[in-house]
C-alpha cells in the first residue's frame, strides 16, 4: 500500500500534479502517476548485453518482456535495500521498468505553483520541487533512454 | 504458453524441420545462466570441444570457418574450456562457425506467434545481434541472429560507437543485472 504524503497530502486540483515519490541510493526522485503502470517486487533482470546506453536488460512479467531502465546508473547510484522494488513506467515506446529502492514510495499532490525548473542536467525532467533542502527532480518519462 | 522441449542428445545431429510445418524451431543453450536460442535451420551440429578439435566428426567436413566469441560479443560468463563443453556447429551457404556454451538443453519449436520482438527500447547493435525472445520456463530465451553469427558481426560491431559504448557498458555494468543492490 502507498502512502500518502505527510504536509502536501490534499485533493488534487486541475492546477496540481499528482506525483509518485521514491528513492534511489536514498535520493528521492518523483514521476507524475499517469505515467505509473505499477508497483512489485524487483525480480532478477535478465541481461540483454546490449549498447543502447543504460538499457542492457529485461525483466519477465507473466507472459510480458519489459526493458530495464538502469536509472541507478544514470544517477551513479546504488539501489538500496534487500528487497527492492521495481517501478513500471508508461514510455511511448512501451512500458519499462526501474530497479528502487525498497523505502515505499509516496504519494504526493503539489500545487502547479510549486513547480519549478530543474536546474540540474543529470537526468531528464519535467520540473522539479523544493522538499526542505532537497530539490526533487519530476522525471521526464519520454525522454529516458532516447535522449541520453 | 505451450512450447515443446525435445531432448537431445550432444553429438546428435540436427534434423531439419519438415518443409510443411509452420512451427519454427529452435536449439536451446545456456552461456553462464543466459538462454539463447539457435534457429535449428542453421545448426549443422552439436558437438564437444574434443570433437572440434580433432576433426573427425563428418558433420564438418573438416573444416570450421570461425569461432564465434559469444562471451565477448554478448558480455557473457565465460564457459571454461574443457574437452566435454558442448560446441554449437552453425553453417549456412558454406561457412561454418563454431560457438562454445555451456549447456545444450534441447530443441523447441514454436508458433511464429510466440516469438517476441526484441522491445523497441533496444536502439543499437543488439538488434542486428537478436531476432526475438522466446518464454522459457520463467526466464526468457534470445534468438541469435546467424547472419551476424555467420559473419557479419566481423566487422560492423567492431567500429560501432565502440568506444562510448564500452564505456556505457563499463558504467553499467557495475550495476546492472541480477546485481541490483550494491
Amino acid at each position: 500500500m502507498l502512502r500518502m504524503g505527510g504536509t502536501r497530502q490534499k485533493h488534487a486540483t486541475r492546477s496540481s500534479w499528482m506525483l509518485l515519490v521514491f528513492s534511489i541510493g536514498g535520493r528521492r526522485l518523483a514521476v507524475k502517476t499517469s505515467e505509473v503502470s505499477g508497483i512489485s517486487a524487483w525480480n532478477a533482470s535478465i541481461p540483454v548485453g546490449g549498447r543502447t546506453p543504460f538499457i542492457t536488460a529485461v525483466v519477465r512479467q507473466d507472459q510480458a518482456v519489459l526493458p530495464v531502465f538502469d536509472l541507478a546508473s544514470v544517477l551513479r547510484l546504488c539501489v538500496q535495500g534487500g528487497n527492492p522494488l521495481c517501478l513500471r513506467i508508461k514510455h511511448p515506446l512501451g512500458d519499462m521498468v526501474i530497479c528502487i529502492d525498497e523505502e515505499m514510495p509516496v504519494l504526493q499532490t503539489l500545487e502547479a505553483t510549486a513547480v519549478q525548473a530543474y536546474r540540474s542536467k543529470d537526468i531528464p525532467a519535467e520540473g522539479s520541487y523544493a522538499s526542505g533542502l532537497d530539490e526533487i527532480p519530476i522525471l521526464a518519462i519520454a525522454q529516458l533512454g532516447s535522449s541520453m | 504458453m505451450a512450447m515443446r522441449v525435445l531432448n537431445m542428445s550432444i553429438q546428435e545431429p540436427v534434423e531439419s524441420a519438415p518443409a510443411t510445418s509452420s512451427l519454427r524451431h529452435f536449439i536451446i543453450a545456456t552461456i553462464g545462466r543466459r538462454y539463447l536460442a539457435f534457429e535449428a535451420g542453421f545448426t549443422k551440429a552439436l558437438l564437444t570441444v574434443q570433437e572440434v578439435e580433432r576433426g573427425e566428426n563428418p558433420e564438418l567436413g573438416g573444416v570450421v570457418d570461425r569461432t564465434v566469441d559469444l562471451i565477448m560479443q554478448l558480455n557473457l560468463t565465460d564457459v571454461p574450456i574443457r574437452p566435454e563443453t558442448p560446441v554449437v556447429i552453425l553453417a549456412d551457404q558454406g561457412i561454418q562457425c563454431s560457438i562454445r556454451v555451456s549447456h545444450i538443453h534441447g530443441r523447441v519449436e514454436v508458433q511464429p506467434s510466440q516469438i517476441l520482438p526484441l522491445p523497441a527500447h533496444f536502439t543499437s547493435v543488439e538488434r542486428q545481434w537478436y531476432r526475438g525472445l522466446i518464454l522459457i520456463e520463467h526466464s526468457i530465451a534470445l534468438i541469435l541472429n546467424p547472419a551476424w553469427l555467420l559473419g557479419e558481426h566481423a566487422g560492423s560491431d567492431a567500429t560501432h560507437d565502440q568506444e562510448t559504448a564500452q564505456s556505457f557498458m563499463d558504467l553499467q555494468d557495475s550495476a546492472a543485472g541480477e546485481r541490483r543492490a550494491c
